[in-house]
């Protein structure tokens, strides 16, 4: 029996995933059971091979469980074909990727809007949305700099606006510190932390304890199985750690 | 709409990023269009001034020539000259005068080609003989002094009414009238100039023609009792193809033809020659397009090589625009588009290739060209189909891409 409350936004029920390799069956989930309410920050772990990639891709709508039901904003989104998946995707789905995944030809303005382009319905005040994210990440300064012109970071910032550009129900990070220094990865934590603070949920795939005690919880998966999940007491605040963190600024002036 | 503007803009961002590849890639296009457009200017240019030309020589022309096309030593006959076994003579000609009724004037003619001089200038020309009746039916007209008459033909006398190319290389700025030339050894008087006719549809210079009586030229040039062809002019242009067989009945009676016999002699008039000039532009057309389309199939598949290849590149960024919302539908119309850009480019291009090569043509040879809308539109709908369709397959590839993969590629 599923109950559906109002402030849960992600509830898996039992879901399964069987792939083929070949002639093997492989089980990348063996019913794994999670519910995330609305305006949480939850990090998922687990080792390689544990299932968390599958998980995240039939979190993100990206893939559809074999058996189990995955309901998403209350809607069951188990049996829906590419093309409802897709709208699914650019509606209740804001992604951010280890790599970035940004279209490195477009500048920055060209890839916030580009949740905008694949929206069903016309968007109105596009152009403000857009300026909007761009300054919530704090790039303003950058919206016409090609994205193959970018730091790291600055990459990374492009991609979280672009993730929020279309008022998502849900950030999925995926390694969002992964490529990135220790400064620049706590500089992108005090953003999805800022981002939460407003009432944004996230959801974040790391393989770092210290990066998933920026959250509220973290949920440990193994064998395709939820293993365990623990709320996080003294979380890290990504604003304070930074102020400790000795900065390059800071040697340059000692000197 | 606001989509299909936003794909021709990535299409055009993507040609752009890979200018030589993409003009590589548009060349075949750019050629088959090219000479599509280019050929059919030069064959609707000939056209035109072939069907000029022949409106040119007056209406209700009528041409009977020795020989039947239908015979095997046609062309044999044509080639050695003076021993064609079919030969047209005075008494063809009194017998058409003497019976038809549908006519109001006919005339023999001889062609040949000969040395014209005048003191220490000499020029080649082209020998036109008949009557004074010839000048009617051939529509010639005079520019100064007389054509010959009926009396100066019954006399053959040594007369000539020259062009105005034979004019300005015989006697530059002086009155030729009264002076006298050499033809083949032969001193003519020329009486009179014509008009300037141009050219002719073949590029031929009809004014280098030198007219004198078809008699001086029978009897003083050339020692020959047959002529090269009858002219005559029906009355109306209706009755033209009644007058035709009018003189093909009489010809095979006066020439003793018996009744399922072929004839030796063709009656043609303008309303056939018209069909047989649109008949042969007709085959050019058909050849053309046959030699174009090959061109446009090859142009083609080099742009499906090149959307696959293009397709492969940016599996990365397939996957990046359906992880964030595109549906296979937007990202097959995103290719497609892109191939259709490519090949409309190509064809524009092309195009404007045509254009240019046929205003030089046009500009710089005797070659009429005439550029017209209706290739133009027949090249730019080709090179739009040539986009779908090589570009559907690519396209389609690149729209199931699985989103997961696609982002996983590298």
């Amino acid at each position: 029996m599923i109950k559906n409350n109002k402030d849960t936004v992600i509830k898996t029920a039992d879901i399964t995933k069987v792939y083929r390799l070949g002639n093997i069956k492989v089980n990348a989930l063996r019913g794994a059971n999670l519910e995330i309410r609305r305006g949480e920050f939850v990090a998922v772990m687990g080792p390689s091979g544990s299932g968390k990639s599958t998980l995240m891709n039939i979190i993100g709508c990206l893939d559809i469980p074999t058996s189990g039901q995955y309901y998403l904003n209350n809607m069951d989104i188990s049996k829906l074909n590419d093309s409802q998946l897709a709208g699914i995707r650019n509606k209740e789905v804001g992604f951010v990727f280890q790599t970035f995944n940004l279209l490195s030809r477009s500048n920055v303005y060209g890839n916030v809007e580009l949740p905008m382009i694949y929206s069903a319905e016309r968007v109105r005040n596009k152009k403000k949305k857009i300026l909007d994210a761009i300054e919530s990440v704090g790039l303003t300064a950058w919206i016409k700099h090609r994205s193959n012109e970018l730091s790291g970071g600055e990459k990374q910032r492009v991609a979280i606006a672009r993730a929020l550009v279309n008022q998502p129900s849900i950030i999925l990070a995926d390694e969002p510190t992964g490529n990135l220094d220790s400064v620049t990865g706590e500089e992108i934590m005090a953003i999805f932390q800022k981002l939460n603070s407003q009432g944004k949920t996230i959801i974040l795939v790391t393989h770092e304890l210290d990066i998933a005690r920026h959250t509220h919880r973290i949920i440990y998966l193994r064998d395709g199985i939820i293993h365990g999940q623990e709320e996080v007491k003294n979380q890290i605040s990504a604003e304070e750690k930074l102020r400790q963190m000795p900065r390059l600024e800071d040697k340059l002036t000692a000197n | 709409m606001r989509r299909l503007l936003e794909n021709i803009k990535i299409a055009f961002q993507a040609l752009f990023l890979n200018k030589l590849r993409s003009l590589l890639t548009m060349l075949g296009i750019i050629i088959g269009v090219g000479s599509v457009v280019a050929m059919f200017s030069i064959g609707a240019g000939a056209q035109q001034s072939v069907l000029g030309s022949i409106q040119d020589m007056g209406s209700n022309l009528i041409i009977i020539t020795p020989g039947n096309p239908e015979e095997e030593n046609y062309m044999g006959a044509q080639l050695a000259f003076g021993t064609q076994q079919a030969e047209l003579t005075i008494d063809d000609l009194r017998a058409i005068e003497r019976e038809a009724t549908l006519i109001t004037d006919v005339a023999p003619v001889i062609f040949s080609s000969s040395v014209a001089s005048y003191l220490n200038k000499s020029t080649q020309s082209t020998v036109f003989a008949s009557t004074e009746d010839g000048r009617e039916i051939y529509n010639m007209k005079i520019d100064k002094g007389n054509f010959y008459s009926r009396s100066d033909v019954s006399n053959a006398l040594n007369v000539a009414v020259i062009g105005q190319t034979v004019v300005k290389s015989l006697f530059g700025k002086t009155d030729p009238i009264g002076k006298i030339i050499k033809l083949d050894g032969k001193n003519f008087k020329v009486i009179g100039t014509l008009e300037a006719r141009g050219t002719d549809a073949l590029g031929n210079d009809q004014d280098s023609s030198i007219s004198i009586p078809v008699t001086t030229a029978q009897d003083k040039l050339y020692g020959l009792d047959s002529y090269n062809m009858i002219m005559a002019q029906s009355v109306s242009e209706k009755d033209i193809d009644a007058a035709s067989e009018e003189i093909k009945s009489i010809l095979r009676r006066h020439r003793n033809i018996r009744f399922g016999e072929k004839e030796d002699f063709m009656v043609q008039n303008q309303t056939q020659i018209l069909d047989m000039v649109n008949t042969v532009t007709g085959i050019f057309t058909v050849v053309i397009a046959g030699i174009a389309s090959i061109s446009l199939l090859v142009g083609g598949i080099g742009i499906m090589n090149i959307m696959l290849v293009s397709v492969t590149e940016r599996t990365r960024e397939i996957g990046i625009r359906k992880a964030i919302g595109a549906k296979n539908r937007d990202i097959l119309i995103q290719f497609l588009v892109e191939s259709i850009v490519l090949s409309i480019t190509g064809g524009i291009l092309g195009i404007l290739f045509a254009v240019s090569v046929s205003a030089i043509l046009s500009r710089f040879t005797i070659l009429v060209t005439s550029i017209t809308v209706f290739p133009i539109i027949i090249a730019l709908s080709f090179s739009t189909v040539i986009g779908l369709f090589f570009g559907i397959f690519p396209a389609m590839r690149a729209a199931r891409l699985n989103p997961i993969d696609a982002l996983r590629y590298e």
